[in-house]
């Protein structure tokens, strides 16, 4: 059935992304507007807005189930597209929708239940060869079992919520020792984020690759893949620059790795867009790690480099349709490089830097692509993730990408916060990351700095000098209190208002 | 629009920037077409652009400026998002600085510091309890992620200023050590 109405379960930089689309499509959007950020960029994007501002329940706006599906009902919207994180990955969520005959776009709520659920995730994974670390079968009991199985398949070890996701209620255990503390950590983590302690045990790789396929399904029982994406350069986890395709792979390991990929989808019965994760050793061997039921963030890099609209074939796909296209019709042209732009202080260990975005300019040319969730004096409040906008380059080959990405970047100006651009530089400029020799422990071993920066101490000193200069000009006449703004002015402006009088 | 060449004033003034790392640097004439840095002639130029940023033109690059912080003579200003800090000394206040640094005495006490917003989810040490650099604290949750506070020296703990529940600002003391 066609889809003529859609709200967007979500806000920032994926509900504009989802709206682009949609209107491409002729859909009608639907947004929802928190007292978080009454003045959220996204909400200029939807067709109608949907007010969630007055007193609600306890539960956050986006994680309201009964709210959301009952004002898609009360709107008579067709279908809901959840985004990522919030609800995109909740069964009950996506069971709800289907209750009240809301087109929930993405998978079915049995395919996100078991890929949610870890154990179950790695049980079907084991039926269907796909390789798999050794560790515990199900959750475990309590840190006690968990030091029984680490003994047997020897530490380092690795405690994962059973409905993690995103690097939390994550532990690495080096040592017998270690074990209760950490699963204490890890479990009152996993408790707070997904509302479920159970934790389960696996042998930890040291210093992997984390290579992902994103795979799509319809539900007519066609699947493809549309390649792999190279997500190792991560903190704690956290993903902060990805590419596609990866410089690990050849086309046989890719093939391989898609074949597995596609296994793990065709034993769900998986429909929509989705992702498997796999760990991929020293020795280029893999192992299946867990499957997102869901939109990535990083998705523009695979479209990026084949073309596809993720979001319209999800769409699609919820409709009904067929997939338009065969495994061999999907090529993967060129290389693309994605920069996380979070509100975040490399130089204060990645602290969120929160405040006001006074002015942002974004770098412009064809083989760019910016994904952006702020426009200028939009607020960055601690109720949300850090993630502002994503900065999506394409070049020929991966050298190319990576010199458009620092060239854009370079054109890439935030003022009022501070941004993880200066980190994103030094990625790009590491020579081990320029080479393809990088896993996930790059950030912790092969930078010593976090941050790019130039020789410069010399030209600032010089420019805070001229400040100062300014400044005490000022200070002869007047305070730096400006009563309009209410805080304290620019003295260049000052400097300029001086100059008028 | 270029905004700093004008002459101001036909008087010669002089500054030493001192960054963080200690690097001195000896300004003349700032806010001048004849800018002279540690004696010379420096290609800095200072622009204002229509779209509200400020940039330096500097070795023919352009770098996106943005003073964040002034404390008396203390900038802290970021380049192209990295943030310096820098105070700006007159030749007399220089002189007084150096001064007082000879004089000073290393504090005996470290005040622990809340790296960023959150919540305090757990005290790991109480009152009179020996640590060891490195040792866990405290757990802050922040941004949903639970981060171990750890801490920078030896010594014992002097006292627990954060509770468990507690919500935190960045730079709050939360405990107080004294170094062995």
């Amino acid at each position: 059935m066609k889809i003529k109405s859609l709200l967007i379960a979500n806000r920032g930089e994926i509900a504009i992304r989802i709206c682009r689309t949609a209107k491409d499509m002729g859909i009608k959007t639907f947004g929802i507007k928190t007292a978080k950020e009454p003045k959220a960029h996204y909400l200029s994007f939807v067709d109608e807005i949907i007010d969630f501002c007055d007193e609600g329940d306890d539960v956050p706006e986006f994680l309201d189930v009964e709210r959301i599906v009952q004002t898609a009902k009360g709107h008579n919207i067709d279908a809901i597209h959840p985004g990522y994180g919030f609800l995109a990955e909740s069964p009950y969520f996506a069971q709800r929708c289907e209750e009240e005959g809301i087109n929930f776009i993405g998978p079915s709520p049995e395919a996100i239940y078991k890929m949610g659920n870890k154990t179950i995730a790695k049980g079907i994974a084991k039926k269907y060869k796909v390789p798999l670390l050794q560790g515990s079968l199900g959750n475990l009991m309590g840190p006690q079992e968990a030091k029984q199985i680490a003994s047997k398949i020897g530490y380092p070890v690795i405690l994962k919520a059973a409905a993690g996701g995103g690097g939390r209620g994550m532990r690495i255990v080096e040592k017998a020792t270690q074990i209760e503390k950490m699963y204490k950590l890890a479990s009152t983590e996993a408790l707070k984020a997904f509302n479920d302690a159970s934790v389960f045990v696996e042998k930890y790789v040291r210093n992997p690759r984390h290579i992902e396929f994103q795979i799509i399904g319809d539900k007519h029982g066609n699947y493809v893949h549309l390649g792999e994406r190279e997500c190792s350069v991560q903190r704690k986890h956290q993903k902060l620059l990805e590419e596609s395709p990866s410089p690990a792979l050849d086309d046989k390991l890719r093939k391989e790795m898609g074949d597995a990929a596609i296994r793990i989808a065709e034993g769900t019965k998986y429909f929509s867009a989705g992702t498997v994760e796999f760990l991929l050793d020293d020795d280029k061997k893999f192992y299946f790690m867990e499957m997102n039921t869901r939109i990535q963030v990083e998705h523009p890099v695979t479209e990026m480099v084949t073309g596809v609209d993720l979001i319209e074939l999800m769409i699609r796909i919820a409709e009904g349709e067929k997939l338009p296209f065969t495994q061999k019709d999907i090529v993967q042209n060129g290389w693309a490089i994605e920069c996380r732009i979070n509100a975040e202080d490399a130089q204060s260990s990645f602290a969120p830097y929160l405040g006001v975005v006074d002015k942002i300019q974004y770098p412009r040319s064809k083989n760019i692509r910016i994904d952006s969730g702020i426009t200028d004096s939009s607020v960055v409040t601690p109720y949300f993730d850090s993630m502002l906008a994503k900065l999506i380059v394409h070049g020929e080959t991966r050298e190319k990408a990576i010199s458009n990405c620092l060239n854009a970047l370079n054109k890439f100006w935030v003022k009022g916060i501070k941004t993880s651009i200066p980190f994103c530089k030094a990625v790009l400029n590491n020579k081990k990351f320029r080479n393809g020799d990088f896993n996930t422990s790059f950030i912790e071993k092969e930078m010593d700095e976090l941050f790019y920066q130039g020789e410069y101490d010399e030209m600032l000193a010089a420019y805070l000098a001229t400040f100062d200069f300014a400044a005490g000009l000022e200070t002869e006449r007047t305070t730096h209190i400006d009563f309009e703004q209410g805080k304290n002015i620019s003295p260049w402006i000052l400097n300029k208002r001086l100059r008028s009088l | 629009m270029k905004l700093s060449r004008k002459k101001k004033k036909e008087q010669t003034t002089e500054y030493i920037a001192v960054s963080s790392t200690n690097n001195k640097y000896k300004i003349k004439n700032p806010f001048s077409e004849d800018i002279m840095i540690n004696h010379k002639k420096s290609d800095i130029k200072i622009f204002d652009d229509e779209n509200g940023f400020t940039y330096i033109l500097f070795k023919k690059k352009k770098y996106l400026a943005e003073i964040v912080e002034k404390s008396q003579n203390k900038y802290t200003v970021l380049i192209n998002g990295v943030s310096y800090t820098f105070t700006i000394e007159t030749p007399i206040s220089y002189k007084r600085k150096k001064y007082l640094e000879k004089n000073q005495q290393r504090s005996k006490t470290e005040m622990v510091e809340a790296p960023m917003p959150g919540k305090i989810v757990d005290v790991l040490m109480e009152e009179g309890a020996k640590v060891k650099e490195g040792e866990a604290l405290l757990i802050l949750e922040a941004m949903k992620m639970q981060n171990e506070i750890s801490s920078t020296v030896s010594g014992t703990i002097k006292k627990v200023f954060a509770k468990i529940g507690d919500v935190v600002n960045k730079e709050d003391v939360l405990i107080e050590i004294e170094r062995d």
